[in-house]
C-alpha cells in the first residue's frame, strides 16, 4: 500500500494566517439567540447590521502580539535596571520635575487598568470578531501599560516624596477624583458610548496633547526611564488609535440613525477630556524645569491643526461635525495652564505634589510663550504670592474649593475672553443646585443629571464626614499623605536631598 | 434627559441637603479676585446669622490675601444665586434666602 505524497502545506499569508487564528474561530450560535449571547450591544441605540465590516488593519495574532510586546518588555527592562544601577536619578535636571511624574503614577496607571477591564469586556461582549479581537489586544495593551508604568516610576519611589501611596490616593485625594470620575463615567456607560469615549475621544482626539507632554517632558529633563516607556507605548498608542477611528467610522457606516448618537457622545466626551488634560497643561507650563513646547502651542498643533483641520474633515463626510464646545477650548488655550497651576499652587498642601512661585528662568520663558496673558496672571497673583514668600510666609487657600459637578477640577476656570471673571454655571435638578465650571460641563449634566448628581465630589464628602474628620490633618491623615508629600517644594525633603546629594557629588569631584 | 440604560436608571444625589442635617453648604464667591481660585465651599448652620457670616468667618479667611482690609466688607455689595440683595445681617442665612449650595457672592 502506498501513502499519496502529501503536498507540503503552504505557508500562509500573514492575512490569511489572521483570518484564521481570529474571524475563522468566530461560529454562528444555534441554541442561544445573538442576544443572549450579546446582551449590552443593543440598549444604546446603536444600530449595527453587518459585524464583518469592521476593519482590523493590524491583522495581529495573539502569537505575533506575545513576540512584539515581550520584545518591547526587554528593551524596557533593560534600561530600568541600566537606571537603578547607575544611579541615573541624579541626573534629572531637578527634584521638582518629580512632581509631573508624582501627578503621572497618581492618576494614570489606574486608570491603564481600568481601560484594561473595559476592554476585556468588549473583547467578551462585542458581536463581531474582528471588533473583539481588537479589543481583546487593547486589553491586553493597557494592562501592561499600567504594570510598566508603575514598575517605571518605582526605582524614583526609593529617592523622592509622594509616590509611595499613589493607588490609595488615586481613590482618594481630591484632584485625583478628577481622572478617577472620568473613567468611571466612561465605564458606567454601555460598549458603543465607551468606544467613542476612550477608544476615539481620549485614544485619538486627545491623545498626542497627553503623551507627547509626558514623553518629551521626560527626554527634555533626564528622565531615561519614562521616556523609554514612552517608547515602549507609542505603537500600541498608534494601534489604538486606529481602533478608536474604526470604531466611530464603523458606528456611522452600519446605520444613518446612529449619527446623532455618535455626534452626542463625541461632544460629551470632547470636553470631558478636554478638562481631564487640563491638568496636563498645568503640569507642562509649569512644573517641567527643562520646556518641549507651551500648552499653547502643542494645542494648536496636535488639536487645531491635526484634529480641526485634518480629522474633522474628514469626518464631515459622515455628517460628523466638530465638538460642540471646541471654540470654549480654542479661547482658552492661553490661559488654561496658568489657571490650572494656580489651583494646584493653593492647594498643594492637601496634595501629593509640591508646587513653588515659577523662578526667574521660568517667568522669562513664560513671558515668552504668553505674551498676552502671562503678565496678567503675574500681576494678579504671583506677584502677591512672592510677597507672601518674601515676607516669611507661604499663600496656601485657608479654605476648600467649589468644585465643578462634571469635571470635578475647582471652579477657576473664566468667562471666555475675559481671563480674570471666573466662570460661574448652576442648574437646578429636581429642587437641587449644582455647580459647573463651563458651558460644556453643564450641558453634560443638563443631559443626564441623574448620573452626574452621583458624583462623589470631595469637598462634599469631607463636609459629609467622610474623609477622615473636619480639619486638614483628619483629611490628610486619611488620604495617606505624610509630611514631605505636599506643600511648598523649596525647602521639601526632595528639594533638600537634592541640594545634599549634589553637594556631595561636587566635593568628592 | 434620562440616562440609556438597561433599566430604570435612578439614583439619589451624594450632595443632597439630607446629608448635612441643621447645616447646609454654601459658596462664597469674592468676585473680581482670582487670588483665590473659585469660590469657596463652606458648611454652616442654617440659622447662623448673615452678619456671622460676614464678621465671624469671612472677614478673618479672606485675610489670606495679603490686600485684604476687613472692614471693606462692611461695604461690600452682595448677590445671593445671582440676585442683589441687601443682606439682613440679624437674620439666618436661610431667612436671607441662603439656601443648600447657595452661591453668596461679594464684590468690593
Amino acid at each position: 500500500m502506498t501513502v499519496p505524497a502529501q503536498k507540503p502545506a503552504r505557508k500562509l499569508s500573514m492575512k490569511q494566517r489572521y483570518t484564521a487564528l481570529t474571524h475563522d474561530l468566530d461560529w454562528t450560535p444555534t441554541y442561544v439567540t445573538e442576544e443572549q449571547i450579546f446582551p449590552y450591544t443593543g440598549f444604546e441605540g446603536i444600530k449595527v447590521h453587518d459585524w464583518s465590516k469592521w476593519e482590523d488593519p493590524f491583522r495581529l495574532t495573539v502569537e505575533a502580539y506575545n513576540k512584539y510586546q515581550a520584545e518591547k518588555d526587554r528593551r524596557l527592562y533593560a534600561v530600568l535596571d541600566g537606571f537603578a544601577q547607575s544611579q541615573g536619578q541624579l541626573g534629572l535636571t531637578e527634584a521638582r520635575y518629580m512632581n509631573a511624574m508624582k501627578i503621572f503614577i497618581q492618576g494614570i496607571p489606574i486608570h491603564e487598568y481600568d481601560a484594561h477591564r473595559m476592554f476585556s469586556n468588549c473583547a467578551r461582549y462585542l458581536n463581531g470578531p474582528g471588533a473583539r479581537f481588537a479589543a481583546l489586544c487593547q486589553s491586553m495593551d493597557e494592562l501592561r501599560h499600567a504594570q510598566t508604568e508603575i514598575h517605571t516610576l518605582s526605582h524614583y519611589n526609593k529617592y523622592f516624596d509622594g509616590m509611595h501611596d499613589w493607588h490609595k490616593w488615586s481613590d482618594r485625594v481630591w484632584y485625583l477624583s478628577v481622572p478617577k470620575s472620568f473613567f468611571e463615567d466612561a465605564m458606567t456607560a454601555g460598549p458603543f458610548e465607551w468606544l467613542i469615549a476612550i477608544g476615539f475621544s481620549f485614544e485619538y482626539l486627545l491623545t498626542n496633547l497627553l503623551f507627547v507632554p509626558f514623553m518629551s517632558g521626560a527626554a527634555f529633563n533626564g528622565d531615561l526611564p519614562t521616556m523609554t516607556f514612552g517608547f515602549s507605548a507609542q505603537s500600541d498608542e498608534s494601534r489604538h488609535m486606529t481602533l478608536g477611528l474604526e470604531a466611530i467610522k464603523f458606528m456611522l457606516e452600519q446605520d444613518e440613525a446612529n449619527l446623532p448618537i455618535v455626534q452626542g457622545w463625541l461632544d460629551k466626551w470632547f470636553w470631558r477630556g478636554y478638562r481631564l488634560i487640563a491638568l496636563v497643561a498645568g503640569m507642562m507650563d509649569y512644573m517641567l524645569p527643562k520646556r518641549v513646547m507651551s500648552w499653547k502651542e502643542a494645542f494648536e498643533l496636535y488639536f487645531e491643526e491635526q484634529m480641526m483641520n485634518g480629522l474633522f474633515k474628514d469626518l464631515e463626510y459622515y455628517g460628523i461635525k466638530p465638538p460642540r464646545d471646541v471654540q470654549w477650548a480654542i479661547d482658552e488655550k492661553e490661559i488654561l495652564s496658568h489657571q490650572v497651576y494656580w489651583v494646584l499652587y493653593q492647594y498643594s498642601h492637601a496634595a501629593a505634589f509640591q508646587t513653588t512661585i515659577p523662578n526667574e528662568e521660568d517667568q522669562k520663558w513664560l513671558m515668552e510663550a504668553y505674551p498676552d496673558t502671562w503678565p496678567v496672571f503675574k500681576a494678579a497673583v504671583w506677584d502677591k504670592a512672592q510677597r507672601v514668600m518674601d515676607s516669611g510666609g507661604r499663600y496656601f487657600n485657608p479654605g476648600l474649593p467649589q468644585l465643578c459637578t462634571v469635571c470635578q477640577i475647582p471652579m477657576g476656570f473664566t468667562e471666555p475672553g475675559n481671563p480674570l471673571q471666573q466662570c460661574q454655571r448652576q442648574s437646578v435638578y429636581e429642587g437641587e443646585r449644582y455647580d459647573f465650571c463651563s458651558d460644556g460641563c453643564q450641558s453634560i449634566f443638563d443631559n443626564e443629571p441623574v448620573k452626574y448628581r452621583q458624583s462623589w465630589l470631595p469637598v462634599h464628602q469631607i463636609f459629609q464626614g467622610n474623609c477622615g474628620g473636619p480639619t486638614l490633618p483628619d483629611v490628610a491623615a486619611w488620604y495617606g499623605l505624610q509630611p514631605g508629600d505636599g506643600a511648598e517644594y523649596l525647602g521639601s525633603p526632595d528639594n533638600l536631598n537634592w541640594l545634599a546629594w549634589h553637594g556631595q557629588a561636587v566635593k568628592e569631584a | 434627559m434620562a440616562v440609556v440604560a438597561m433599566y430604570d436608571y435612578d439614583w439619589p444625589s451624594r450632595s443632597a441637603a439630607e446629608f448635612y442635617g441643621d447645616d447646609q453648604l454654601v459658596h462664597v464667591w469674592w468676585n473680581g479676585n482670582v487670588f483665590f481660585v473659585s469660590a469657596q465651599t463652606f458648611r454652616f448652620p442654617k440659622a447662623m446669622p448673615f452678619g456671622a457670616l460676614v464678621n465671624d468667618v469671612l472677614k478673618g479667611f479672606f485675610t489670606a490675601d495679603p490686600d485684604f482690609v476687613p472692614e471693606s466688607l462692611d461695604g461690600a455689595k452682595w448677590k445671593i444665586d445671582g440676585v442683589a440683595v441687601t443682606p439682613d445681617l440679624d437674620a439666618s442665612l436661610e431667612a436671607n434666602g441662603v439656601g443648600h449650595k447657595s452661591l453668596v457672592e461679594f464684590s468690593l
